[in-house]
């Protein structure tokens, strides 16, 4: 077992709560032990680094000094912007140590723990798309997906910039389509599973995101995806959620059920349903569940 | 050695486009510029496409391989002719194709004038005094004054396919460029004028200017930095703006995103009730978590107190931004290889090593 410390991010605690619990009924069957962290705050996704970057880089830093705290050298995220934003800030810190000393004195004056730079932050993703967390995965999942036709959708916050994320190829992405074999699914290939789905603008500017969104979902269903599966809760979140949106503004009704990659992975290695909680979806998974009966 | 490619024509008179493959012989050194030209030179004279200085100052040969922008002059070819892969070149995106891998650059130049590109500082006559700017105020927008315009970053932009009037990633950098300059008497006008529709707030973060700008001006950092300086400054009144400010107020009232409040914060109360239908399908499944009690974090009062500490700190604004960007510079050093020796084996000779003439 790999002991992680374990940030959920705020969709998890909240609207998609499904992705927690089947993240964490999925960790044990793929070799990873959760520390679950509590006393962490968001991590600003984006808003925060864009409106006061310098409480973005303070409320980050808090998060990964309560990680080391836990003796743990691995922070896992389930989210993309989640990563990106950690490992934006953790990139910053381990490599200006005056900056590091500046947090440091804040964090500790207001009572929280310091931070060494001694934390590296991995999405739930790469642990289980190599290694052992693959091999584990392998064997735990195996052929469970009984060949149904997966559309993977990375998002943006996974692989760009890739000189902070930098796990693989940001064209040319293959963890996701590994993973989907690896459970007996049918990788689906379209061009725009590395886009951006519209969420970071979805409440300013609906219309602009809408128009990004229809992209990936409409050339899924072209070719010919069950579902589709994505390691991002805000991903997650208007692929499912504003598919009634695209519906009413196009009149195309895609009925596209959209997987967390903890569900993908789960449903294949048998995680009971109450643990994957599919009916927390806007957009019926009836159809997956029915093929693969479960 | 040989090198293949297949490039992607398009003849204007007949509004035909084609794939063409090639095949040249080329020097190992060779971009794939030096490539177009021997393709150009020896196989096909009708082929178009932009070049001038060959050493990534001009800003001309931007074209995307593969379908990603780049540079040609930047781009070695040996690697790839080696692979046995015969890349597809093709004319950059969201701007319409003149001929082959020629586009119209007029919507970009369009941009780039609507961001007032020029210094406003505020004085007619500098008269006799010479005005200093301290490196320190320079170094805040070092990034963004490395631009060449090629236009890479717009080619990717996802917020500009779908919406093809947004400034985009090259003119709000350089708006960021005048911003950020010590000596621009004009930056609350600007922040204003890029805060509107299509400015500031319209960008997607899909990263994919960041991705592609082979200069490393990261456009998507100069807009955050617009958005932190409009924000400090008090121009907040986009949705985008109020949005962003939300998350503060979250993290330092409860901790974790108040998700629910999110949609009237931003939206206003009254644009969000036209929303109940939508919000009442979300709320069967449970995506509308009620907002009482709220989810707080342990510990929030940390968060609430660094939030009082940092705002009495220097680092205000995009400030907050620049103060990183020499550690994560770093990171995209190793990342490049710089862990060896710039000037080891295989490299270019010390400065103190090079044979003088005699």
């Amino acid at each position: 077992m790999r002991t992680v410390a374990y940030y959920k991010g705020c969709l998890a605690s909240l609207s998609a709560k499904e992705l927690d619990t089947s993240t964490q009924a999925l960790a044990p069957k793929v070799g990873l032990e959760l520390i679950e962290l509590e006393a962490v705050t968001c991590c600003g996704a984006g808003d925060i680094h864009e409106a006061e970057p310098d409480y973005y880089l303070h409320l980050n830093a808090r998060i990964l000094a309560y990680a080391e705290a836990t003796g743990a050298d691995t922070l896992m995220t389930i989210c993309n912007v989640c990563t990106l934003n950690l490992r934006q800030a953790n990139h910053a810190l381990q490599g200006d140590a005056q900056l590091l000393a500046r947090v440091n004195e804040n964090l500790v004056s207001v009572g929280a723990p310091s931070y060494s730079g001694g934390v590296g932050v991995m999405h739930f993703l790469w642990l289980i798309s190599a290694g052992e967390g693959y091999e584990l995965l392998q064997g735990a999942a195996h052929k469970g997906l009984k060949g149904l036709k997966i559309a993977p959708f990375y998002g943006c916050q996974i692989l760009r910039p890739s000189k902070l994320l930098g796990f693989e190829d940001p064209d040319k992405p293959e963890s996701l389509e590994r993973i989907i074999a690896a459970c007996g699914g049918e990788p689906i290939d379209y061009p725009a599973k590395i886009k951006c789905c519209g969420f970071p603008i979805i409440q300013a500017r609906e219309d602009v995101a809408l128009a990004e969104l229809i992209q990936p979902i409409e050339q899924a269903k072209e070719a010919g995806a069950d579902a589709m599966v994505t390691p991002c809760p805000l991903c997650h979140l208007s692929l499912d959620a504003w598919q009634s949106k695209l519906h009413k503004q196009t009149g195309k009704d895609f009925q596209m059920p959209i997987l967390h990659l903890s569900q993908l992975v789960g449903v294949a290695a048998g995680i009971d349903s109450s643990e994957l909680k599919f009916k927390r979806h806007v957009v019926s998974v009836a159809p997956v569940t029915e093929k693969l009966s479960v | 050695m040989k090198m293949a490619l297949k490039i992607w024509r398009y003849d204007p008179v007949k509004g035909e486009r084609a794939l063409r493959e090639y095949e040249v012989d080329a020097p190992e050194w060779a971009t794939l510029l030096d490539v177009l030209d021997i393709v150009k030179d020896k196989h096909d004279g009708t082929l178009a496409y932009r070049k001038s200085c060959r050493m990534m100052i001009c800003g001309s040969c931007g074209m995307r391989m593969d379908g990603a922008a780049v540079l040609a002059c930047k781009t070695r070819m040996a690697d790839i002719a080696e692979s046995g892969h015969a890349p597809v070149i093709s004319a950059m995106g969201n701007m319409p194709i003149v001929k082959d891998l020629v586009v119209d650059m007029q919507p970009f130049w369009g941009k780039i004038r609507a961001v007032d590109p020029w210094l406003q500082p505020g004085y007619s006559d500098p008269g006799e005094k010479e005005y200093i700017v301290s490196q320190e105020r320079m170094d805040t927008i070092h990034k963004e004054s490395l631009c060449i315009m090629c236009g890479c970053c717009v080619s990717e932009c996802n917020s500009m396919e779908a919406d093809p009037d947004f400034l985009g990633p090259a003119a709000l950098a350089k708006g960021m460029r005048f911003v950020g300059d010590a000596r621009d008497q004009a930056t609350v006008e600007r922040l204003q004028s890029y805060s509107e529709e299509h400015g500031i707030w319209d960008c997607t973060r899909c990263y994919f200017c960041q991705e592609r700008c082979p200069k490393g001006v990261d456009p998507r950092d100069a807009i955050a930095k617009l958005g932190a300086e409009a924000v400090q400054t008090g121009i907040d009144s986009d949705m985008g703006a109020k949005h962003a400010k939300w998350f503060v107020t979250s993290a330092k009232t409860t901790g974790w995103l108040r998700e629910t409040e999110l949609v009237p914060k931003t939206q206003g109360v009254a644009k969000s009730l036209k929303e109940v239908k939508f919000a009442m399908g979300l709320l069967r499944h449970g995506k509308v978590p009620p907002p009482v009690p709220p989810h707080v974090a342990k510990h929030v009062d940390e968060a609430r107190a660094l939030y009082d500490l940092v705002k009495t700190q220097e680092e205000q604004g995009a400030q907050g931004i620049v103060q990183v960007e020499k550690p994560l510079s770093r990171v995209e050093f190793l990342a490049e290889g710089g862990e060896r020796d710039p000037y080891g084996e295989d490299s270019f000779p010390r400065p103190n090593e090079i044979e003088k003439p005699s």
